[in-house]
This record gives structure tokens, C-alpha cells and sequence, in this order.
């Protein structure tokens, strides 16, 4: 049996190894996508494995050392303890629907090979297993950082006959090589002091020396340490798609990559920056050090910062036309959401009460549930995104309409997402928003701002909602465009059952978690528990719900509750009573047209296209920026639309 | 046997609520249609003329035009639905049935919910008169939402609850010393209050003049039917939720009395909705919208005392 070290060890050499023979075997698109596909699967299994492990178990009591160089302080250590443990999972669960996605999806680009494609996606895959579960935060950090961003920029820019891809992935690429240089000089900050502390290796970038050599730090220079963090902070948030980081390359990368690349770079990628802050902020600062350590203005900093992100991400996003470019707008929104949970959680951990320190659990609980749900909604949302793509070949929501008609499944799955991105109850996005309110409006007692950031969280879920009446309503509902007629006339729209078999996996992922959130609380109850490092274990030592099957979730306070399964219960009653009632008068159905006003027939410019939505709140916040389109910032001519 | 008698209590009230809600609203309805004519100098139908005319429409044919018929009938089923679910959410003269299954946020969340529907149901049916509707009234609704949002977090704070039966007991005023953030609320619901029961001056979104109804157009039969009736039952919905947020004296009589004086003063607030519809021409959304901004600015200076335990 595998250590868990082992185990991602192993996947990532397994990812190597595959890139390699998916490189020899991409003649046949399909024969690559199947391998591909198998390796992933492989490497998800093992990763799951020891996920359980960790989650069952314990962690491992030390890290395991694989390649020590003692003399550069260069030392291949992995450690996998709950923390990392939940975001493995993420990333395991995402890869093998995106990958599986991709065996039939990639068959549509005529002029692109393959080799350009699951090689790096794999590469992509074992940095994201690496840069989750090492230790190091110089040498290796920059290995896997760098082996998530090279091949990512490939990605990015696959179809490379659009001048616009290759812009957005220079962006992209730009954009990294900043992060990465900024969270590397906070790392030689935090080092730069650093003697062998622990053992005989002087691992002076090891997470246990910063950490055990920052409690000196922080009382004798207090301000250098300040500015490493910010520099994480900086450079995280950038990999995250923070205000104002996001906005500069995140919109426009997603968009130009193939979708299920996009879903995994919106699904999991970004979150690595998560990870970085959680990790960096609160589990590498040692408990003795807690009295220097400003955690609570940190917190506020990170909170408003979040803030500021969902509701500029958001409402960027509500200006959007492009398929992929309003999801990629709401990446940066849903991460303010995580940020905001976060930061929640650091402003309230350091006070005394009980009930506040269990608030603090609350937030994070709310901050990691969310990196969950974010990485299954939005990555279903973009594989929608690419089946709408693949049968329509436009991303342009002016042009779309009418497809629930030809492709149905994949308009319930869509539906789905939308109500979970949305927040509607049921659905996975409302519990984890539900956490973040509860500890963000009950925690204002402590952290005044709080109860301000909550509400502007509240108000920017109707503009979410918003947006994705928009995005679902103009391209499933509404009426058939002459687009989707002309497309439908030449063959069948839905896609095949390879790529509609993972959207309705994630979708039923969304409808699970919403109905049962008892399984992700007691998984991240576990996780807390297994990373007991530095502050997280003040955090590890509160169990803040009450949760189960039929109890739903309640803080210990019991000031706040949810049970959806009742909730479940009475809604199909009230269904089916409104369905009774309907049915009363045994009216006769019929079919017909709606009615033009006298009009004969419909033509396209006479449709309400996502261009015309939501015109007054547009003008209202012009200067937000955010264009509708990726370059030129041009409105589309009155000819384009119709 | 303790939890068995709560589960009777709760299914009881429930029902209680339900029904309650479902036989009322017509009756509100009638009120408010007579009250108008009057002040109208019209004669007006006769105050049981929205039960005929429910039960007419529940007999007609059902016309559907959309393109996805199966998404009209589930957005006009949950429509309805939804509106009885938040029923069993409110307490209505008794504690709220369902006070163990969820709290104000899930509260919130259902109220949008309800307004989710009337657009997948005007987006479902695809007429362009239709979809301009629902541009209005998703515009609203994100202008609106955080009024509602607000008075309720508003009683959370000031009472660290989040529960149903706590914070809708009067809970905005629960400060010690003068409640000012409560009465911004009571204010601020007031002068919006038309606007959350899609009444003249804020029915932008169906505005018969020139949408011709927006979402509802091409509904017919059966389905207009239900629609009309969780139209309807907002009314009695929202004015019940207002009640007991910011009206709640009086409540603590015993049953007969203190249950009869919360219906009265529902009947009050729905008379008031109807004197300012009658009276008043409707905005357009541009207005509407500037004018639910400033009083989201103001609902947050509340927000803010509310904060500091004012």
C-alpha cells in the first residue's frame, strides 16, 4: 500500500510518462484521447486513494523526502495533509470528465493535431498533483509553477491561426512569470534569515524551517515580513484572477483555450492561488507566532479584496455577449466569493469567543466548499459552453437560440449549473454561499465590515443570476435563430453521448452536494482535522455544525439553519399540488406561434439577443469596464447581429 | 414523541398556511380591483370576480407558443409552488411551519426563486415582447433584492439570530434606545413595497400598455391561471412577510385575537398597496431603477447602524 506522498508521486510521474506516449500515439485522435483519458483515470484513482487515506487516517506524521540537495536548499518534499488533500480531490474530479470530454470534443478541429494538445494537457495535469502537495516554496514551487504555466500557455494558444488567442496566451504567459517572480522574493524574504533549524538538512525554503524560523521574524522585523506577505498575496492573486490582477489576462485566456482545457483552468487551475493564500496565510504562520502576526487586518484586507472582486467580476460579466468570455468573467466573480470566506475566516479567528472562533471554521468551511462547487459548476458550465460550440461553431450569444429544442440534455445540465452558480436553493453554490453569509453576518460583531461585504455578496448573486438568466435564456430558450435553424437543417445538434456522459455527471455532482451537503461538511470537518499546521490547527480544534442527512446544517449556536432535503420535500408537494391544480379544469393543449403583433414572420433582427439585455444597468456601470469583446472594445455593427 | 408532535404541528400549521394563502389572495385581490374602481369613480366587479375568473381560465384551452414546452409548464408549476413553499416559511398569525427547516437567507434565496420562474416561463415562450419583460424585471429584481436582504439582516443583527421565528417577530426594532436602522427599513420597504407585489407605479415588467403583459403574453388556460394566482398570493406573500418584520405589535395575544389582528393588519397593507396603485401612473425603468438605488444607498447607511447596534 501507498503512502500518499507515494501515491501523487507517482501520478505525476505517470502524467509525465503519459505525455510521452499520448506525443507517439497522436496520429489517431481518437487512440490519444482514449490514453489520455486512461491516465488520468489512473492517476485520479490514486489520488483518491490517498485522499481517503489522508481523510480516514490521518496524514503521514512527516513529509517524504524523494530528491534532497542539501547544499541549495533544493528538496523534492511532498506532504499531503487534509488541506491539500480536499484540493487534489478537486483536481482529480475535474480532470477525468475534462479528459474524457476531450476524446470526442478535439475530433471537431480539422486543422489542429492532437500533439499539441494532451501532451501539455497532461504536463498541466502533474504540475497542478505538484505544486498542491509540495513543500518547497523556491525551487520546486518555481518546477511545478512553471510546468502549469508553459504548458498552459500552449494550451491557451492551440488554435494558433487566431491572432487573438496568441495575444491572450502572451497575456497569460506574462501574467504568471509575474506571480511566480513575486511569490518567490516573499519566499527569499521569509528565508533569507533561515538557519538549519530542524535536523541536519538545511532546507531553507522548506514550509516547517519558514515556518518555525517566522515567529522570530515577525517580532524583529515585523515590516519585511509584511511585505512577503503581500507579495504572496500579489502573486496568488494573480494566479486566482484577483482585482484588479484577474481582469488583465484571465477573461481572455479562458475563452481562447479548447473548452475543457478552459473548464480546467477555471475549475481547478485558478484555485491553486487558493490554496497558495489558505496555505501561506494561515498554515505556514506556527500558533506561537500569533501574537505578531497582524491575522485580522490581513483578513480584512483579503476580504475587501474580495469583495471588490465579485462584484467588479460579476457585474463585468453582465456586459458580456461571448459564451466563454461571460463564464471567464464569472470565474473572477466566484473567486471573490472564496476570497471573501477566507478572508472572513482569518478577521475572525483571532478573537477569544467560542461562538466566533467557530464562525472562523464556518467561513473557511463556506471558502473551501465553494472551491469545490466552483471547480463542478463552472466546469460543466464550460463544457456546456463547449457543446454549444461544437454544434453551433460560435461562442457568440447574439447568434445563438432556441437549442433546448435540438439539444436537450445538455440544456438541463446547463440549467443546472446556471442554478448553481445562481445560488438557488438545492443547488450546490447556495450552501456554500449560505456558510459564507452566515459566518460573514454573525462574525460582523467582531469584524464590522463584514456585515457590509455580506450584503454586496448577496446583491451580487441577483446580478449571477442575472447574467445566467441571460446566458442560459438567449441561447437555450428564447426562439430558434437562424444560425441554429441553418445548423439544425444540416445535421443533428446534440452532441454525442461521450461528451454529454460528464456534463450530466457534474451536474448530478451539483444536485447531490445541494440536496446533501452533510457529505462535503463532514469531508471538510475531516480535512481541518488532517492538516493541523501552524494556525490551522486552532481551526482543526473547532467542530463548528451540526450536520446530517435529515438535520441538514446548523451552526452549534444554532442561530442559523438549513435542511434541504425538508426543503426538498416540501417543494415536490407544492409542485405537485400547483400540477393538481392545473390540471382541474381538463384544459385542452394545443401548439401554436406566438404572436408578432400583426407582424408575418420572424426575422433575426427582430429578436431580443443577449446584446439588448439589461441596457439600463449597463449605462449605469459603464465605468467598470469589461468589454464585450476581447480587442478591439468595438460594438458589434447593427450587420453582425442580424 | 416529541419530535412526532413538532412534525404534526408543523404539517398542520402548514396546511394551515397553504390553504390560508391559497383562499385569501383571490379574496385580496377582488378588495384591491373594487377599491381601485371606486376611487376610479368605476363601478368595479363584484369582490369574488378573481375566484370566477381563476376557475374559468383553469377550463381554457392552453395555448403554448414557446419552443421548449416542457420548460413553460415546469417554470409555471414552480412558480406556484415556490410562492406556497415561502408560505410555509412565514408565520402567519402562529410561528412559521417550517421555522426547523431553513432561516432568513434560505428565505431570501426562495423569494428570488420566485421571481426566477416568471423569466424561465417569458423566456420559454420566446416572444420578443416577452424577453424585453424580463430584461425589466431581472433589472428590478437585482435592485430590489438587497432592500428585502437588507431589513432582514438588519433583525438578524440586532437579534444574532438568523431564525425564522426570531428575526420575523419585529426583530428590525430589537435594539436597546431608539431603533433608527428599523425604521430607515420600515421607510425604505414602504416606499418599494409596490414594486415587491409587481403593483402600478413598479408593474414595469408586465406594463399591458406596451408589453402587453411581458412574460405572461403567450400564457393561456390553465397556465395563466396559475400564474395570476402566484401573482396573487405574493400580494397576500409579501404583505404577510412585512407584517411581521416591521408590524409585529400585537401578535403576542392570545389565539383569536392576536391571529385576527395580524390578518387585519395584512388587510390594512393591502389596502394601502391598492390607494398608491390607484393613484399613480407607472415609471419607467430607467426612473424606477434610479429611484431603488437611492434607496439601496440608503438601506445600507441602516445597514451600517445596524452594524453598530443602533
Amino acid at each position: 500500500m501507498m503512502s500518499p506522498e507515494q501515491a501523487v508521486v507517482v501520478s505525476i510521474l505517470i502524467c509525465l510518462a503519459g505525455a510521452v506516449l499520448t506525443l507517439l500515439v497522436s496520429r489517431s485522435k481518437t487512440v490519444a484521447g482514449w490514453l489520455a483519458f486512461l491516465i488520468t483515470a489512473a492517476t485520479a484513482a490514486l489520488i483518491f486513494s490517498a485522499v481517503a487515506k489522508v481523510l480516514m487516517d490521518g496524514p503521514s506524521p512527516h513529509p517524504a523526502a524523494f530528491w534532497v540537495m542539501p547544499r541549495f536548499g533544493f528538496a523534492l518534499r511532498i506532504y499531503v495533509d487534509g488541506l491539500t488533500a480536499w484540493f487534489l480531490l478537486l483536481a482529480a474530479l475535474i480532470a477525468v470528465p475534462a479528459f474524457f470530454y476531450s476524446i470526442a470534443y478535439m475530433r471537431h478541429y480539422e486543422h489542429y493535431s492532437v500533439a499539441r494538445y494532451y501532451p501539455y494537457f497532461l504536463l498541466f495535469l502533474a504540475a497542478m498533483y505538484g505544486l498542491l502537495s509540495t513543500t518547497d516554496m523556491m525551487w520546486f514551487f518555481f518546477i511545478f509553477w512553471q510546468l502549469m504555466t508553459l504548458p498552459g500557455y500552449a494550451l491557451i494558444r492551440f488554435e494558433s491561426r487566431k491572432p487573438e488567442n496568441i495575444r491572450a496566451a502572451n497575456k497569460y504567459l506574462i501574467m504568471m512569470q509575474i506571480a511566480c517572480a513575486a511569490t518567490m522574493v516573499g519566499a527569499e524574504v521569509l528565508a533569507v534569515t533561515g538557519a538549519a533549524v530542524r535536523g541536519t538538512v538545511n532546507l531553507m525554503y522548506d514550509f516547517d524551517t519558514v515556518s518555525a524560523n517566522l515567529p522570530l521574524l515577525l517580532s524583529t522585523r515585523p515590516m519585511a515580513t509584511a511585505f512577503a506577505f503581500a507579495l504572496f498575496l500579489v502573486g496568488f492573486g494573480i494566479k486566482m484572477g484577483m482585482w484588479p490582477f484577474g481582469q488583465v489576462w484571465l477573461p481572455d485566456a479562458h475563452p481562447a483555450a479548447p473548452s475543457p482545457v478552459s473548464a480546467m483552468l477555471s475549475g481547478v487551475m485558478i484555485k491553486t492561488g487558493v490554496y497558495g493564500v489558505m496555505r501561506y496565510f494561515l498554515w505556514l504562520v506556527p500558533i506561537s507566532a500569533q501574537a505578531d502576526y497582524p491575522l485580522a487586518r490581513w483578513g480584512m484586507i483579503i476580504a475587501v479584496l474580495g469583495t471588490i472582486t465579485l462584484f467588479t467580476g460579476t457585474m463585468q460579466a453582465l456586459k458580456q455577449e461571448q459564451s466563454k468570455r461571460l463564464l471567464a468573467f464569472h470565474s473572477i466573480g466566484q473567486i471573490g466569493y472564496i476570497l471573501l470566506g477566507t478572508g472572513a475566516c482569518m478577521a475572525l479567528l483571532p478573537s477569544a469567543s467560542p461562538v466566533t472562533s467557530a464562525l472562523a471554521t464556518i467561513a473557511l468551511f463556506g471558502a473551501l466548499f465553494h472551491v469545490l462547487n466552483h471547480g463542478l459548476f463552472k466546469g460543466l458550465l464550460f463544457l456546456n459552453a463547449g457543446s454549444m460550440l461544437h454544434a453551433t461553431g460560435t461562442q457568440d450569444l447574439n447568434k445563438l437560440g432556441g437549442l433546448m429544442k435540438f439539444m436537450p440534455l445538455t440544456a438541463i445540465t446547463a440549467l443546472v449549473a446556471s442554478f448553481s452558480i445562481s445560488g438557488v436553493p438545492l443547488f450546490n453554490g447556495f450552501v456554500s454561499k449560505w456558510s459564507i453569509y452566515v459566518a460573514a453576518i454573525q462574525g460582523s460583531g467582531s469584524a464590522r465590515y463584514l456585515a457590509v461585504c455580506a450584503l454586496v455578496a448577496i446583491l451580487t448573486s441577483a446580478l449571477t443570476l442575472a447574467s445566467f438568466i441571460k446566458f442560459f435564456g438567449v441561447s437555450f430558450l428564447s426562439r430558434t435563430s437562424t444560425l441554429v435553424r441553418t445548423k439544425a437543417e444540416t445535421g443533428r445538434l446534440e452532441v454525442p453521448w461521450m461528451m454529454q456522459l460528464p456534463q450530466v455527471v457534474l451536474a448530478l455532482f451539483c444536485v447531490l452536494l445541494g440536496v446533501v451537503p452533510a457529505i462535503a461538511f463532514s469531508l471538510m470537518q475531516r480535512v481541518l482535522q488532517a492538516s493541523r499546521g501552524g494556525l490551522g490547527t486552532l481551526l482543526a480544534n473547532v467542530a463548528p455544525m451540526k450536520t446530517g442527512l435529515l438535520t441538514g446544517a446548523s451552526p452549534l449556536n444554532s442561530a442559523a439553519l438549513l435542511v434541504p432535503i425538508a426543503l426538498t420535500a416540501v417543494l415536490g408537494l407544492m409542485f405537485l399540488l400547483a400540477y393538481g391544480i392545473s390540471k382541474l379544469g381538463r384544459a385542452p393543449r394545443r401548439a401554436a406561434v406566438p404572436w408578432l403583433c400583426g407582424y408575418v414572420r420572424e426575422a433575426d433582427c427582430h429578436r431580443y439577443s443577449a446584446h439588448n439585455f439589461y441596457g439600463e444597468i449597463k449605462r449605469y456601470f459603464g465605468w467598470l469596464g469589461g468589454a464585450p469583446h476581447p480587442h478591439a472594445g468595438k460594438k458589434p455593427a447593427l450587420k453582425e447581429l442580424t | 414523541m416529541n419530535m412526532d408532535r413538532s412534525m404534526i404541528w408543523m404539517t398542520v400549521a402548514g396546511v394551515l398556511n397553504v390553504g390560508l394563502v391559497l383562499l385569501v389572495a383571490p379574496f385580496f385581490q377582488g378588495v384591491l380591483r373594487k377599491v381601485t374602481a371606486r376611487i376610479q369613480s368605476r363601478q368595479g366587479p363584484p369582490i369574488p370576480q378573481p375566484y370566477f375568473d381563476l376557475l374559468k381560465l383553469l377550463g381554457k384551452e392552453d395555448i403554448e407558443s414557446g419552443e421548449s414546452p416542457v420548460m413553460q409548464r415546469f417554470a409555471v408549476y414552480l412558480s406556484l409552488a415556490t410562492v406556497l413553499t415561502v408560505a410555509c416559511l412565514l408565520p402567519m398569525g402562529f410561528p412559521a411551519p417550517m421555522n426547523g427547516a431553513g432561516d432568513v437567507i434560505l428565505l431570501i434565496y426562495l423569494l428570488t426563486l420566485c421571481g426566477i420562474c416568471t423569466l424561465l416561463a417569458g423566456l420559454a415562450a420566446g416572444s420578443t415582447y416577452s424577453l424585453v419583460g424580463i430584461s425589466r424585471e431581472m433589472m428590478s429584481m437585482i435592485t430590489l433584492e438587497p432592500q428585502f436582504a437588507i431589513a432582514i439582516i438588519v433583525g438578524a443583527l440586532h437579534t444574532h439570530s438568523f431564525r425564522l421565528d426570531t428575526v420575523l417577530n419585529g426583530s428590525v426594532y430589537a435594539v436597546d434606545g431608539f431603533p433608527f436602522s428599523g425604521l430607515i427599513m420600515l421607510v425604505v420597504i414602504l416606499m418599494s413595497f409596490q414594486a415587491f407585489v409587481q403593483r402600478v407605479p413598479f408593474d414595469i415588467s408586465e406594463a399591458e400598455t406596451e408589453l402587453m403583459e411581458g412574460p405572461l403574453m403567450e400564457y393561456s388556460g390553465p397556465k395563466l391561471a396559475l400564474f395570476k394566482y402566484a401573482h396573487m398570493a405574493k400580494l397576500v406573500i409579501y404583505s404577510t412577510l412585512f407584517v411581521a418584520l416591521f408590524v409585529p405589535w400585537g401578535s403576542e395575544f392570545a389565539f383569536p385575537l392576536g391571529w385576527l389582528l395580524f390578518w387585519a393588519k395584512v388587510f390594512v397593507l393591502v389596502l394601502l398597496v391598492t390607494l398608491v396603485a390607484a393613484t399613480h401612473a407607472r415609471y419607467r425603468i430607467d426612473q424606477a431603477i434610479r429611484y431603488f438605488a437611492g434607496l439601496v444607498a440608503v438601506a445600507l447607511v441602516a445597514l451600517v447602524l445596524a452594524s453598530y447596534g443602533h
